[in-house]
């Protein structure tokens, strides 16, 4: 599994960084700016003379905070409404498809635009508009598969049994759900990298001069004609991370059908 | 004449456990305008003789053997002189209408599609024609406008439309798989009726293939009996009913729930045929009925038993043959 | 029929007034004093005063809500406090460059996809199926915004054929406007036919193998005309429906690319409202464009029901 490796190796550099980096990633050295390549820089410096490659497996550990708190506020709030939602169906269900159909309106970027206007830019605001946009997904998603649980045998004994709604849910719903729910966690993840990286880029989330992705390249642009590396490697590590991320999505879903095809 | 002829038909098909034997070594033989009954367990080949002929064999499926249709190896032709056949010579109605027709086109185009695509009809003559066979199998104009979609139809109405479908290039053969199993009692019977009326009067020669003692013996002349991918019993239909002599022949009419209807005599009890069919990757080398025969003996597991002839037309592929008369 | 769009007009309404009311309290209850947010720290009392009588924050909040929606019903959206000038002029100005640009992407990405989903069904595991797919997962896992910076590296610092950056605008002419909307349009398009081809892609897989295709096999037509006749046809139904759901992506991807190109569209405008605190501006492009997004769906939904005569009349025949 490509998928598993290239994210395994992510992680690792991510906590690598914590402790070590080739160098030090905020000391500036001014003139051994803009480097190409070489021995010492392996990816170059950049217009502050910053050891490239370092930044960029600090970034490493921007990009997943970010998007794991993320991903969490989408399952954490999404999961429980799309469950309350199948169990208890009705005007339950109504209001929170409703508002499942509202959120959707905003687009992370555009609840992100929201926020950030009113509490200024910044990494947590960032992370919460991405979590706000995810909490559709995982609430549909729930709500679908749970559905189909609950006219099945097994849930409708727990049933005759006396079980209450909230304990079938916990008991049954969830177990048999849990698999699909991981793989959707980790393709929101991916999307969820994009998504800072693309709030960076505009300035709205990560702020300097903390290192992350997304601010690298929007630095990288002015200097485009300059030193047009500076343009193509924090984007190949956005790049690789969310095709590993994909990958292990894809490879997961494989491994767990056919279970989950008929789920979905 | 001759209109049909298979000649030790061979399809297997490749699985991820290896290649698993579907058809083994079928042959008979279907004279121009007449009709011959297909029947047998799911799963006997029956379904898969009919797609060979058709030349829709599933992707990962082999065939070996001849199938000779008008004097053509089918499965020596190209995709484009096959394509030339189907729905031109050798039509098909399927076992599922709910499902066999397109649901974003209307009935009257898709009946006239095989028109235009065959005969080079022009879209106002292919209208006509269509028009006029929706009205042929009891679909008339205005109550069903060709404008109809088919989730306006029933199931029966439904099936009418194939049937219109494969009437529409006036084939030599029409091959009905299962078409009444999807059908309330009483569709079932009147799409039989369509079938017989339509084959009769434009002479088309008719496969009917069916799991359903009662529907063969009302439909065709002759028949085939199907068992694991081999024919075990064949002959004219009121030959094979007076005598059943495969074991596996009158194990499916003990076990068939509501035997021969009004025409036969019923009365018997409901039976099952013990055992199971062999697994299609390891067919055993001799008789592959004799796992769940209460007649086999030693003679009958070394290698398979040639089919022997007891009246002439009338053939067992069985040592041991019953020779009283069928129990009603 | 009328039934299903009543149905449909009238959630679009309630999604819409939910919209309304939430942009309403984020942006004008929640923070309080919005005239102080807008003017700074360090604004005098006087201008203070005067922005927040202009924005009418003497008012009750219930009555503040019910003038802006009639504003927003009559199209009248308010001034600028920075621009000066009415917001309906800031978009009306704007939007003759992002409607363009998204459109020319929407077909971009239909003309890319659709035929490349296709080919990949149709020759399913072989060479080309698995091309087009490493060619999806790349384009789904390429920043938009950074595909952007590559294509001007490529062609305008590089081979220096298109513009990097900048709008010409319509008066130049079509063909100079066209030139620098090409490159943004390319970028916006990618990551959507990644996902429209994988889209596609399925969808035919599962249409191929549904009885009907087989049905029009044993009428005598080719593989060919099997596939574009019958599957492909109803493949797109549901195909239709996700490129309305990517409407949305494409309209967040055009606050990015806008200023990737520096190309003055709503997705500029809005970023450079937030910059400027502009929050009359923000508030107004927040729920037009959510608005927007609502009303694609809508316009989705009844084109599914086109598409799919089962969702149109009643039985008939029975």
């Amino acid at each position: 599994m490509i998928g598993l490796a290239v994210t395994l190796v992510l992680v690792a550099v991510a906590l690598l960084s914590l402790v070590w980096t080739p160098y030090p990633i905020a000391v500036i050295d001014v003139p051994g700016k803009l480097q190409p390549p070489s021995a010492e820089h392996w990816l170059g410096t950049d217009q502050f003379g910053r050891d490239v490659l370092s930044r960029i497996m600090a970034g490493a550990v921007n990009s997943i905070a970010v998007s794991l708190v993320a991903v969490g506020i989408g399952a954490g709030i999404g999961v429980p409404l799309g469950a309350l939602a199948a169990a208890r169906r009705g005007l339950v269900e109504e209001v929170v498809m409703r508002f499942n159909d509202f959120t959707f309106a905003f687009p992370a970027l555009l609840s992100a635009v929201m926020i950030t206007a009113l509490f200024g830019p910044g990494a947590v605001n960032a992370i919460v508009a991405i979590g706000i946009f995810n909490i559709p997904v995982f609430a549909r998603l729930t709500r679908g598969a749970a559905l189909s649980l609950w006219q099945r045998d097994f849930v409708l004994a727990a049933r005759v049994a006396g079980r209450g709604r909230t304990r079938i849910t916990l008991d049954h719903i969830l177990p048999n759900i849990a698999s699909l729910l991981i793989v959707q966690m980790t393709i929101q993840f991916a999307l969820a990298i994009l998504a800072e990286a693309g709030l960076s880029y505009l300035g709205l989330g990560t702020q300097p001069p903390n290192p992350s992705w997304g601010k690298m390249l929007n630095e990288a642009q002015t200097l485009m004609f300059l030193a047009p590396q500076l343009a193509v490697f924090p984007g190949l590590a956005i790049m690789i991370t969310v095709l590993g991320l994909n990958l292990l999505g894809d490879g997961l879903r494989d491994l767990l059908d056919p279970r989950l095809r008929r789920l979905r | 004449m001759t209109l049909l002829s298979l000649q030790d038909l061979r399809v297997t098909i490749d699985t991820p456990d290896g290649p698993a034997t579907l058809l083994d070594g079928v042959s008979f033989e279907l004279a121009a305008g007449q009709s011959l009954g297909v029947v047998g367990e799911s799963g006997c080949g029956k379904s898969m003789t009919a797609l060979a002929v058709m030349g829709l064999l599933p992707a990962a499926a082999r065939a070996q053997g001849q199938i000779l249709f008008e004097g053509r190896d089918l499965l020596a032709l190209d995709e484009d002189a096959l394509c030339r056949v189907r729905g031109r010579r050798i039509a098909m109605v399927f076992q599922e209408p709910m499902t066999a027709l397109n649901p974003v086109k209307t009935i009257g185009d898709q009946v006239a599609e095989g028109l235009r695509w065959h005969l080079g009809l022009g879209r106002g003559a292919a209208e006509a024609r269509a028009l006029t066979l929706l009205q042929r199998v009891g679909l008339p104009a205005p109550r069903f406008s060709p404008q109809l979609y088919p989730h306006q139809l029933s199931g029966g109405q439904r099936q009418r439309v194939v049937i219109a479908m494969a009437l529409a290039c006036e084939p030599a053969l029409l091959i009905a798989d299962e078409p009444t199993t999807a059908l309330d009692v009483t569709s079932q019977a009147e799409i039989l009726d369509l079938i017989a009326e339509v084959t009769a009067e434009l002479g088309m020669a008719l496969m009917l293939i069916t799991h359903d003692l009662a529907v063969v013996w009302q439909n065709t002349a002759a028949m085939l009996v199907m068992y694991a991918g081999c024919v075990v019993e064949r002959g004219a239909t009121a030959e094979v009913f007076a005598r059943m002599a495969h074991p596996y022949t009158r194990g499916l009419l003990a076990a068939s729930p509501h035997g021969l209807d009004a025409d036969l005599p019923s009365g018997h009890r409901l039976a099952t045929i013990p055992g199971q069919v062999p697994d299609p990757h390891q067919r055993p080398p001799g008789c592959i009925f004799a796992g769940r025969c209460r007649r086999a003996a030693d003679a009958c597991l070394p290698r398979p038993p040639a089919e022997r002839t007891l009246v002439p037309g009338h053939g067992v592929a069985c040592l041991f043959p019953h020779d009283d008369e069928a129990p009603a | 029929m009328a039934l299903f769009v009543l149905q449909r007009l009238a959630a679009l309404v309630v999604t819409l007034l939910v919209a309304s009311l939430v942009v309403f309290l984020v942006m004008e209850v929640l923070p309080g004093d919005p005239a102080a947010i807008m003017l700074g720290v360090n604004a005098r009392e006087d201008t203070l005063a005067a922005l927040r009588a202009e924005m009418g924050l003497d008012k009750p909040a219930l009555e503040r809500y019910l003038i802006w929606v009639g504003g927003l019903l009559t199209g009248d959206l308010g001034r600028s406090y920075t621009y000066g000038v009415t917001v309906w002029e800031l978009v009306g100005e704007r939007i003759g460059l992002s409607l363009p640009l998204a459109l020319i992407a929407i077909v971009l990405s239909t003309a890319l996809a659709i035929p490349l989903g296709v080919l990949a069904a149709a020759k399913r595991n072989k060479a080309a199926d698995v091309g087009v797919m490493g060619f999806t997962q790349l384009g789904i896992a390429i920043p938009n915004f950074w595909f952007a910076m590559l294509l001007i590296l490529l062609f305008a610092v590089y081979w220096r054929v298109l513009p990097a950056g900048g709008f010409a605008g319509w008066d130049a002419g079509f063909w100079p406007a066209l030139q620098t909307l090409l490159l943004p349009a390319v970028a916006l398009a990618l990551p959507q036919a990644a996902i429209l081809a994988r889209v596609t892609r399925s969808s035919v897989l599962e249409t191929l193998g549904e009885d009907y295709v087989r049905t029009a096999r044993a009428k005598g037509l080719s593989r060919r005309a099997a596939l574009w006749r019958h599957a492909v046809r109803n493949a797109l139904i549901p195909v239709v429906t996700i490129m309305g759901l990517q409407f949305s992506f494409l309209l967040a991807g055009t606050i990015i690319i806008e200023n990737v190109f520096y190309l003055p569209g709503l997705g500029r405008l809005i970023f450079q409202a937030i910059a400027q605190r502009d929050l009359i501006v923000v508030k107004d492009l927040v729920i037009l464009l959510a608005a927007s997004v609502v009303v694609v769906n809508f316009l989705v939904d009844l084109l599914y029901a086109v598409l799919d005569p089962r969702l149109r009349g009643a039985r008939h025949g029975l």
